[in-house]
């Protein structure tokens, strides 16, 4: 873990990402057409000039990475209690909802989907307002409840609004265009 | 008196009651998305861009108008009663109004903005007016390789001068164009970096990267990293201005309107350069006990002349925007989007081919002022109550909205998870300071460029010397260069 949370670290992980992004874009570009008719430059030309500029800024960012680092983040330091953690498992729950709701909002419909993600979401908001170790005690059944209630509150009449007035098909759960 | 003619003609379309109507709603919903933290005008504009397929074009892009315009003054109420800094542009604006709000002038302050944002939205708007229609029967002359320099030149502005780093601004930006590149090329058809999904021939919705960056990426930023941040909000008081504010406040309104209009006509976008150099020249030019205030009380001056070089900038930004089809901010880029959606691409035609829409549009900026004038000043009270909203709420909330986005759009569950995928994009972007204007500004522009360079290197049978033969193009290709030499030269003789 302290290996990841190293800014220089990560800051290296991130320039090689978009080293090797370029050069995944410079292997698709081969696979492209290069047929130019009058213009002489064809298809492939762009991708493979984008492909070359991103080689480019990831081979400077990876260099700033290895000297004194390109962004302004502080260094993390484990020791210091006072710097603020991510909080992963909020994030967790909020891919979660996010996640989930893509994968279901077809066969339950957008009214659903949509609660579940917001539940999902604000009870990983929640635990990272409330720091983990009073997240267990103060995130009972009461803001489960009250989320879930908010939730259908915000996205019903979104559904409505958008399928009845603005006739944008969003996927119910039944046929009747209500739910 | 022609203009004045089309734009009375605007007026007669504008003023229908369902578009009053669509404006009403707009500036409404636009001064809620400026107030509510952690969502912008380009967001909301993006969210709602499905409504394109069934509201007819004029009245979408009077209700499009309306949102750009009332996150502006909404933003500002933000910015001088919250004390996190909100969007760049009113980073400005949060320095002097934070003060003035701390020592209990906050209702001075938020008048200022507010009557400020209006004088200088009015007079960019009249210069949109008289300027746009003469830019335009001008720009009917520019071919290809033209059109294809001053694009460079609003690619390497956006990337390359503004934010902090030229690395990082063009990074973003070869992120945006390779992912404008996914899909069809639109000279030849060829199917390019579609890795056989069918979704993926059409390219990625506008919408889907514009949420994505902005609502989602803010929301997943607030649960990893800002659980801990405690905020404090100032206390509001009685909206009104004494009469020294006034004296104070207006010269330098205008003096802001000035510096701000044109850098907005410029295809140079952002408001970061005018809002700083508004509130360095209210600095110099400040005396005696008023220089005193600033940075202490707060100084009226400071919220004054960057809250009006903010409005005027995005106001006038239209000019490019309708006139070449240039965007040169995000929600500029995202307005662009929406006359696609319709088949029209904005330009130097659109004058005459689409004039009411035009003049409908120009003539709603006019209504939408005042609208938004009344909506910030009495009604202020109101919205701040938004601030009130929890956070994990909000954020859950905007999630909801954007799924309607992407979903709405096109009607694919595929498009959901690519939407989380491109807030984890954006998350990292974030964390890292990069900037995202350059990623939606290359996405849309970066294929019309390209189209326009081969158009271009047709013309001239191949040879990359067109671009050297015309004056106008070579012109432009030495403000690129200069615009990229010329920061630098300064700042090292600094």
């Amino acid at each position: 873990m302290s290996f990841i949370s190293s800014k220089k670290n990560q800051e290296i992980i991130l320039s090689t990402g978009i080293i090797s992004l370029a050069l995944g874009l410079a292997l698709g570009a081969y696979g492209i057409s290069s047929e130019a008719g009058y213009a002489g430059i064809g298809p492939n030309f762009l991708p493979l000039l984008v492909s070359a500029g991103l080689f480019l800024c990831g081979g400077f960012l990876f260099w700033e990475a290895m000297g004194n680092g390109f962004s302004h983040l502080p260094d993390a330091d484990p020791s210091d209690s006072t710097q603020a953690q991510p909080c992963w498992s909020g994030m967790a729950w909020m891919s979660a909802g996010l996640l989930l709701s893509a994968a279901l909002i077809t066969t339950i419909g957008f009214i659903l989907s949509c609660a579940l993600c917001f539940v999902c979401a604000a009870h990983g908001l929640r635990q990272a307002h409330a720091g983990p170790a009073q997240a267990a005690q103060s995130l009972g059944i009461r803001s489960w409840v009250l989320d879930a209630f908010l939730g259908l509150a915000i996205s019903a009449p979104v559904f409505w609004m958008f399928t009845q007035f603005l006739a944008i098909s969003l996927p119910g759960l039944t046929q009747s265009g209500w739910l | 008196m022609d203009i004045l003619n089309q734009l009375l003609a605007g007026f007669a379309t504008a003023g229908t009651p369902v578009n009053l109507l669509w404006a009403f709603v707009g500036c409404a919903l636009g001064t809620a998305v400026g107030v509510l933290p952690g969502i912008g005008p380009a967001t909301a504009v993006a969210m709602l861009l499905p409504i394109t397929s069934h509201v007819d074009a004029t009245a979408s892009m009077i209700f499009f108008a309306g949102i750009y315009y009332g996150a502006m003054y909404g933003g500002s109420t933000t910015s001088i009663l919250l004390n996190t800094p909100g969007e760049t542009a009113t980073m400005v604006t949060a320095m002097e109004g934070n003060k003035m709000a701390k020592s209990g002038r906050a209702g001075a302050a938020l008048a200022s903005a507010a009557i400020g944002s209006f004088i200088a939205g009015t007079i960019a708007t009249i210069i949109v007016t008289l300027f746009a229609p003469v830019l335009a029967d001008h720009a009917v002359r520019l071919g290809p390789p033209e059109y294809f320099c001053l694009m460079l030149l609003a690619l390497t502005t956006v990337s390359a001068v503004l934010g902090q780093s030229t690395v990082r601004g063009l990074t973003a930006l070869f992120v945006g164009l390779a992912i404008g590149l996914i899909g069809m090329d639109q000279i030849t058809g060829q199917a390019r970096y579609t890795g056989g999904v069918p979704e993926l021939l059409d390219g990625v919705e506008i919408v889907l990267v514009a949420v994505g960056l902005f609502a989602v990426a803010e929301a997943l930023h607030a649960v990893l990293f800002e659980g801990a941040v405690k905020e404090s909000e100032n206390k509001l008081s009685r909206v009104t201005m004494s009469t020294s504010d006034w004296r104070r406040s207006f010269p330098a309104w205008l003096r802001g309107t000035a510096i701000g209009a044109p850098f907005g006509c410029i295809p140079a976008g952002g408001t970061e350069i005018p809002t700083f150099l508004s509130y360095a020249v209210e600095k110099k030019l400040a005396k005696g006990e008023h220089l005193a205030e600033f940075g202490n009380q707060g100084a009226i001056e400071g919220v004054a002349g960057p809250e009006a070089a903010n409005n005027a900038t995005v106001t006038t930004a239209l000019i490019p925007l309708l006139t070449l089809g240039i965007p040169v901010s995000n929600t500029t880029a995202i307005l662009l989007g929406a006359f696609q959606n319709y088949g029209i691409q904005p330009g130097p035609q659109l004058f005459s081919t689409s004039a009411s829409l035009v003049w409908a549009l120009i003539a709603s900026l006019y209504i939408g002022n005042v609208m938004l004038l009344v909506l910030n000043l009495p009604l202020v009270g109101l919205w701040v109550k938004l601030l009130k909203v929890p956070k994990p709420q909000l954020y859950a909330g905007i999630l909801i909205f954007a799924t309607v986005g992407a979903y709405g759009m096109r009607q694919s569950a595929f498009d959901l998870v690519l939407l989380y995928g491109i807030g984890l994009l954006g998350l990292v972007m974030r964390r890292f300071d990069f900037p995202t204007a350059p990623v939606v500004v290359g996405m849309i522009l970066g294929p019309l460029a390209e189209a326009q360079l081969r158009n271009a290197l047709s013309i001239g049978e191949g040879k990359w010397t067109i671009f050297l033969e015309r004056p106008m193009s070579l012109t432009l290709l030495c403000v690129v260069l200069a615009v990229l030499v010329l920061p630098r030269l300064l700042r090292k003789r600094k």
